[in-house]
């Protein structure tokens, strides 16, 4: 099943956009198979039970956002000098065989729809190159864009025993009139004892739908906490997942959405538990005001060869208005009985006795409220060890609250 | 204690898999033509507007497709309804069922006794009802009910004695054919069940009972129970099943309307045995008015594959739902289980605590909905998942839905899945248990919740249940 989104996209457009950016031919061939998959390929996987499909992709016309030959953005990638943070033209150039490894091989670019087009498409990205040994922090790509569409590409390889910190940023520039779209795709490969941690902050405009795809692969002993933050866009669709392919490696998946006037959140949060002694920790927190609507769905996969597993899932959803709503469907699927598994997820409001607590001590019901809503992202906040990231997503936290009234 | 002599018989094959002769008065051809339902409403001598419904719900189950994209369902390619047998009227005289068991032919009481139904019948129900194959051959109450207004019916003889009732709540508001499939197949070639009805004020105290044999080889029973629970009233009704095992498939699709009202208690309980080349395919489910209570409580032991997630729609302001499952899949099982829960009003609650048990191989499911609506406010559910497994052959999945529409509500959701811990029966073989006790103490107190909600001959008897599934590879 597929859709009229490839109407107006071509394999001239591609060829372009490849041309352009002066890529070898194995990517060049990667792009139009992407392309030619289209025809084929279902749009990534909503939850659907009686009645209701919890976010409706099929309907969007995609056509109205997707100009792909006129991108336009501002980008800034920078880093300690002991990694290399590199355009990815400028990663074909230096490191062609570094690429082509990693390239594809822990999202397929045929996956769904959205990545086969993203694959297609992109035209800029990162590649973040963290050589065996190295400890590095605060690498920081910031994207603005300025066109109907962009499509992105980011690549971490972390090699053995190294360690790095990521933020990533996404903004909307110049107006654009209309609707507008942002696809990106995230590989993160972590070697032997390598530790990543890759933060995403997305603030685009909330007329800009929004595809992304993060997802980590380790080796043994190898960490990958991926921290996803969604502020932006009009409709979000977004997911993290983590292969635990290495005996003892370890993930934590975070996630943090607010969710306003009547924005869309579609996050996905899932861990494959492929090796033995693997840990697992899913985390996320979300606000939904006005009209908004969040949808999660958490997954922790433990395989017949995972022994000895531990596996924890928590989601928590605070509702700010009567006319927000909120689904959500943690999942566990577990081939091995030597494991530990747990989730819980809950829907709720601001708890009444906490409210009362801090108004008999004086805070005005305002203050109090919004004081608790922000420590409400507390477990989340704790996690992202990224100044910046937490700093800005705090301060967008408290520029929502500022911005409403009850 | 002589009462449950039945339950220390320890052979399953004496106790449920022993098969008796396949004798019929009637039987329907293989398979499902407009003509078949039209000799089964004939034979059944039911009124026009019946047979019109059994029609329209095989158009409707013509035209839905199998359900095979829910993820990880039973695998029901082999469920082909052209090569069931849809109805067998056993060799009975009287319509409706006997009120003695002297008066059943002898293979049937036979089959009974040693289900042991006369004996609980005796001791702790209020009244039994029992079918064998497609139609009710047993059918009885305590006088004391029936003076109080009590009616406790096989649902064919509702629908000659009963019509104006069977006909405004059959299949119409609770359980519509279109429901699903199996809801319409149901709604096509329905027979026997139980109709129930308990007037205003009334608490019938002991439970009643109805019980389901299955005898023939690849047929398909498809009895409808229709429970009107008036204001205030209460009762518990209490089903349980089983079927000698045969080498092809049997097919059950029971169907379950529960109408509980204002203020009403109503307590449904199944303790499910089915043998497992049996798929059983069911639609339970129970509109709530104010203040009204719901309580579903089932234990899934057999079956080759089961479908079933009980339903409660919370109507009324301050209706509540309780939910208790539990299921346990052995060798070639698949458990496929869970819950369904509307909130509509305001005030209403729900609490699911489902278990789930599996061992060499079986599956596990637990598949929920809770539907918080728009308006409900101050509503609450808590869900609770457990999952307990033997061996590294099995699987145990757990995937909740939840839809909230309201934002001044309580909803939370919990589950676990572990395996038996090595600890816990380091000390209990410690104190002087083998492995085997050890194994069936912990999972005794681990499907304690639910053993503790059923009269003590049930909770005897699922107890042993789960023993018998243990024994297999225990030994």
């Amino acid at each position: 099943m597929s859709t009229q989104v490839h109407a107006n996209l071509t394999e001239a457009q591609v060829r372009e956009i490849s041309e352009s950016l002066d890529e070898p031919e194995w990517l060049l061939q990667t792009r139009l198979d992407a392309l030619a998959a289209l025809e084929d390929i279902d749009f990534p996987a909503v939850i659907q039970t009686p009645g209701r499909k919890w976010t409706n992709l099929q309907d969007l016309a995609f056509e109205e956002f997707v100009d792909p030959l006129t991108a336009a953005e501002e980008k800034d990638q920078v880093g300690p000098d002991e990694v290399e943070v590199l355009s990815f033209a400028e990663a074909l150039d230096e490191h062609e065989e570094l690429v082509k490894e990693h390239f594809g091989s822990i999202v397929d670019p045929q996956t769904n729809y959205l990545t086969a087009l993203s694959t297609a498409l992109f035209s800029t990205g990162t590649v973040v190159y963290v050589p065996e040994g190295v400890d590095a922090e605060d690498v920081t790509i910031r994207t603005t864009m300025n066109s109907r569409s962009l499509f992105n590409y980011t690549l971490v390889v972390a090699e053995e025993s190294s360690s790095v910190t990521i933020l990533e940023r996404q903004e909307t520039g110049d107006h654009v009139e209309g609707k507008r779209y942002y696809s990106g795709i995230t590989e993160l490969a972590v070697g032997e004892n390598a530790y990543v941690q890759y933060g995403s902050l997305q603030d685009l405009s909330e007329e800009t739908y929004n595809y992304q795809l993060k997802y980590g692969a380790t080796d043994t002993y190898g960490q990958v906490d991926i921290v996803d933050c969604n502020i932006g866009s009009r409709l979000t669709k977004t997911s993290v997942e983590a292969d635990l392919n290495g005996d003892g490696s370890e993930t934590k998946l975070v996630g943090a959405f607010y969710g306003h006037d009547d924005q869309h959140f579609d996050v996905d949060s899932r861990v494959w538990h492929r090796a033995e002694h693997t840990t697992a920790d899913l985390v996320t927190r979300g606000v939904i005001d006005d009209r908004a609507r969040s949808v999660y769905e958490g997954v922790q996969d433990v395989g017949r060869d995972a022994w000895s597993t531990s596996s924890y899932q928590r989601e928590n959803t605070l509702m700010l208005s009567d006319e927000s709503e909120a689904d959500a469907s943690p999942k566990l699927i577990i081939n091995n009985h030597d494991t530990e598994a747990s989730h819980s997820a809950t829907v709720g409001q601001v708890d009444e006795e906490d409210l009362f607590y801090m108004t008999s001590r004086g805070v005005p019901p305002q203050l109090a409220k919004n004081m608790l809503v922000e420590g409400f992202y507390v477990p989340v906040l704790e996690e992202i060890e990224v100044e910046e990231l937490r700093e800005d997503l705090q301060g967008r936290i408290r520029d929502r609250l500022a911005g409403r009234f009850d | 204690m002589s009462s449950d002599d039945h339950l220390k018989e320890t052979d399953t094959e004496a106790r449920f898999e022993f098969k008796k002769e396949q004798k019929s008065a009637f039987k329907s051809e293989k398979g499902l033509t407009e003509e078949t339902i039209r000799l089964i409403s004939e034979d059944k001598d039911e009124p026009e507007w019946m047979l019109e419904r059994r029609l329209r719900a095989l158009r409707q189950f013509q035209e839905m497709p199998m359900p095979t994209d829910w993820p990880g369902q039973p695998d029901l390619s082999e469920v082909d309804v052209d090569e069931i047998v849809p109805y067998i009227r056993p060799d009975i005289d009287t319509r409706g069922g006997e009120e003695s068991w002297e008066d059943l032919p002898e293979e049937i009481r036979d089959t009974f006794e040693k289900l042991g139904i006369p004996e609980a019948e005796r001791n702790a129900l209020s009244g039994v009802g029992a079918q064998y194959e497609s139609e009710i051959v047993y059918q009885n109450m305590q006088e004391r009910w029936q003076e109080k207004g009590v009616i406790f019916c096989d649902m064919d003889k509702a629908v000659q004695e009963h019509e104006e009732l069977v006909k405004e709540y059959f299949m119409t508001k609770c359980v519509p054919p279109s429901d699903n499939k199996f809801a319409a197949l149901h709604g096509a070639v329905w027979s026997g069940g139980s109709f129930v009805y308990v007037p205003e004020d009334v608490t019938v105290e002991m439970p009643v009972q109805a019980y389901f044999r299955m005898n023939s080889e690849g047929m398909g029973q498809f009895e409808h129970t229709l429970i009107i629970a008036e204001e205030n009233s209460e009762m518990h009704y209490i089903e349980g099943c089983s079927a000698p095992k045969y080498g092809r498939f049997n097919l059950h699709s029971g169907g379950v309307e529960v109408f509980v009202k204002e203020g009403a208690h109503v307590q449904y309980s199944t303790v499910q045995n089915w043998s497992k080349n049996t798929y059983n395919l069911n639609t339970k489910r129970a509109i709530v008015e104010k203040d009204g209570t719901m309580e579903w409580v089932s234990g899934s032991m057999g079956s080759k594959a089961t479908m079933l997630y009980p339903c409660s729609i919370l109507k009324g302001p301050g209706a509540t739902d309780n939910h208790i499952t539990i299921a346990f899949a052995g060798e070639g099982q698949n458990i496929d289980t869970g819950a369904k829960v509307y909130h509509n009003a305001p005030h209403t609650k729900s609490t699911i605590e489902s278990k789930s048990i599996s061992k060499d191989g079986g599956r596990t499911n637990y598949r929920g909905l809770v539907h918080i609506a728009d308006g409900a406010e101050h509503s609450s559910t808590a869900v609770e998942c457990d999952a307990l497994m033997f061996d590294n052959e099995s699987t145990s999945d757990t995937m909740p839905y939840m839809e909230i529409e309201e934002s001044k509500v309580d909803v939370a959701h919990e589950a676990t899945v572990g395996k038996i811990g090595d600890e816990d029966i380091f000390y209990l073989q410690s104190r002087g248990l083998d492995d085997d006790d050890a194994k069936q103490m912990i999972v005794a107190g681990f499907i304690e919740p639910i053993t503790e909600e059923l009269p003590i001959e049930y909770a005897v008897e699922l107890n042993r249940l789960i023993e018998l599934e243990m024994e297999g590879s225990l030994g």
